[in-house]
């Protein structure tokens, strides 16, 4: 052993690093060599000295709770798959007025929820005892702010009427303890319906109750036109009548799509030309202008819809289900339909309601030729809400009627066409304001 | 009695989906992660948000974690790295109160060290000369407050420091020479000398699982 081996190894001596026989041989050194001799003292003398630094100490109590009830719902989350982006739409009291009703239902903001593999009340109760879950919320959301900052369809609206929060699935923690807070929202607000239903529903049942869409839009252009508090108005009947949805995607390259998707969306001249287009028809005068419009789109049925992630923006009514993704498929061998459709579309988003309702009757004729019974029927219900959308009640009613008569069956068009209807159908004693 | 499982039997329990292992984890590091962000940061308060915030970070990351490494060697990397990042901050704050000094600026951390951690129970030597070394670290610089933590303190090895902190092992215990050596002359500017800390018990030496 030398000297200048043991001056290295009296740390690791002090510090009880050294197998036996090396600290022997330390050891043997030092105790003939003064220099390293005084080192070790002064170091064993430091030591002592600072002892009571080595002393542990006890966080607060309650430190535990936060971390544990995380720990739990992540648990739970690993075992059962985990969740996904979530979508959560709350509505006001009153959900739909008869302006909002006329305001298109099925603009560029759409969403829709799938089946989700597990009940959330399972994380929820996990989290649900927590008392310091706001903490670690806090926490948490600040950590993954970074990431919804980062990301085009982490968007967050809030305005009297509704809000609409967008959640990236980046990590299924956040998205638990968010859960909490979604809960906890809840609970305040007795008019929400937050829940999802309930598991056992077979698919198409769901998709009745989760489809949402709705429209998106500042009425302030200038006034606050940042991604957070961006007022918004406007309506959708499957919003209001569903004020939660929750859309589960299977896999985070999903999102990614629907993300280009709102991208394609939201600079592009033609989602320009639908954030003008309620201002027409609307009496509370919308004025819109296309860099403030906010416009989320996320569907699966969207990215394997075979017009491509641009026609995809502006093609909401094909977006509502995998059931429907499936349709769009069979539907390609008709063009003359799709084309029409497109042209609704288009019709509609640039206010022409009158001739998109004209244009979606037609597109459902084609449809029904096609035997091809769930495009005509939401056809159809895209008419109504087209009519309904220029105060064309009763029309607007023949066709409902008509839809429910011929496609019994599709009742989640149905439903869609029913919404739109809603305000004006409203039993005596609502108030139901009338447009000239 | 049967034998107490590791750290890491424990975590891959926690990662089949046993949250009873996880808590068994937080009770058993709790106290040595909190005890050693204390004595980087010397406040109590910031010092438990970062605790916790470490362990959600480990809740966040189990599913992935592979045993490479020791799971006390992740943890208090995580906790590391996050005082690193406060410390960041903090001197940007710094800097920024430095073109508008006011009234309401806060003294730098060195100075700031409170008295609270006091443990009545111990001796009074001891809960006296507390503040004083907590002082006389603070005062380190926090590459030689890291390493002279991590291994007086939360007992990680030389080895497991360098990998932790990004450096060779040389360098870590040049560190801790350079940390030991400050610290003495710290606390001899403040008038300690083994007298005073005579009532301490001889130091143990504290292996690698505390």
């Amino acid at each position: 052993m030398t000297h200048a081996e043991s001056q290295d190894l009296l740390l690791d001596l002090a510090y009880g690093e050294l197998d036996a026989k090396r600290a022997a041989e330390v050891a043997s050194h030092v105790e003939g060599c003064a220099e390293c001799r005084k080192e070790k003292e002064a170091l064993e003398q430091t030591r002592r000295m600072a002892a009571p630094l080595r002393d542990l100490e006890e966080p607060s109590p309650g430190f535990d709770d936060t971390i544990l009830a995380a720990a739990r719902a992540q648990a739970q989350l690993e075992h059962d798959g985990n969740v996904g982006q979530v979508i959560e739409v709350t509505g006001s009291v009153r959900p739909l007025g008869l302006e909002a009703a006329r305001i298109d239902a099925h603009g560029p903001v759409q969403a829709r929820a799938t089946r989700r593999d597990r009940p959330r009340w399972i994380v929820r109760a996990a989290l649900g005892g927590s008392v310091a879950a706001a903490a670690a919320l806090a926490l948490v959301v600040s950590n993954t702010l970074e990431t919804r900052r980062n990301s085009e369809r982490a968007k967050l609206a809030r305005s009297d009427e509704y809000s609409i929060r967008v959640q990236t699935p980046a990590d299924s923690l956040g998205s638990a303890l968010r859960d909490a807070e979604a809960k906890r929202d809840k609970n305040r607000l007795e008019t929400m319906k937050l829940e999802a239903a309930p598991p056992a529903q077979p698919p198409a049942a769901m998709e009745k109750e989760k489809i949402a869409q709705l429209r998106v839009q500042p009425h302030k252009p200038g006034k606050k036109a940042g991604a957070s508090g961006v007022p918004i108005e406007g309506g959708g009947g499957d919003a209001a009548g569903k004020n939660a949805v929750k859309d589960t995607p299977a896999q985070p390259r999903e999102n990614d799509a629907a993300g280009t998707a709102a991208r394609a969306s939201t600079p592009s001249p033609a989602a320009g030309a639908t954030a003008r287009a309620p201002g027409a028809v609307v009496s509370k005068r919308v004025q819109a202008s296309p860099d403030v419009d906010v416009s989320v789109e996320m569907s699966e049925a969207v990215r394997k819809a075979p017009q491509g992630a641009g026609a995809a923006a502006t093609g909401p009514a094909v977006a509502g289900a995998p059931a429907e993704a499936g349709q769009l498929k069979s539907a390609a061998p008709a063009p003359a339909a799709s084309a029409l459709e497109a042209n609704a579309q288009q019709a509609r988003h640039a206010g022409n309601y009158a001739l998109a309702a004209s244009l979606y009757r037609n597109a459902a004729e084609l449809r029904q030729r096609d035997n091809d019974a769930g495009g005509a029927a939401w056809n159809l219900a895209h008419a109504v809400e087209c009519l309904s959308a220029v105060g064309q009640f009763d029309e607007a009613r023949r066709v409902r009627d008509e839809l429910a008569r011929v496609y019994p069956s599709e009742t989640t068009a149905l439903s869609a066409a029913r919404r739109a209807l809603r305000e004006v159908d409203t039993p005596a004693g609502a108030p139901v304001q009338r447009n000239p | 009695m049967a034998q107490e499982r590791t750290d890491e039997e424990l975590l891959a329990a926690y990662q089949q989906g046993d949250p009873g292992s996880f808590e068994d984890l937080l009770r058993r590091h709790r106290a040595p992660l909190f005890t050693f962000l204390l004595r980087m940061l010397g406040d109590r308060e910031r010092a438990e948000d970062l605790a916790q915030e470490t362990f959600l970070r480990i809740v966040k990351g189990a599913q992935a974690w592979e045993q490479r490494a020791r799971f006390q060697t992740w943890l208090f990397t995580i906790a590391r790295n996050l005082c690193v990042d406060q410390a960041r901050r903090d001197r940007f704050r710094r800097a920024d109160s430095l073109d508008a000094q006011g009234p309401g600026d806060e003294p730098p951390l060195v100075d700031s060290v409170p008295g609270r951690e006091i443990d009545p129970g111990r001796g009074a030597e001891s809960a006296l000369l507390r503040p004083v070394l907590q002082r006389a670290l603070l005062s380190l610089p926090a590459e030689q407050r890291e390493v002279f933590v991590l291994r007086e303190q939360a007992g990680v090895p030389f080895r497991e420091i360098a990998e932790m902190v990004g450096v060779n092992e040389n360098t870590v215990k040049s560190r801790m020479r350079y940390a030991l050596e400050g610290l003495r002359k710290a606390l001899a500017a403040a008038g300690v000398s083994e007298e005073t800390a005579a009532e301490e018990p001889a130091p143990d030496v504290r292996l690698g699982r505390a």
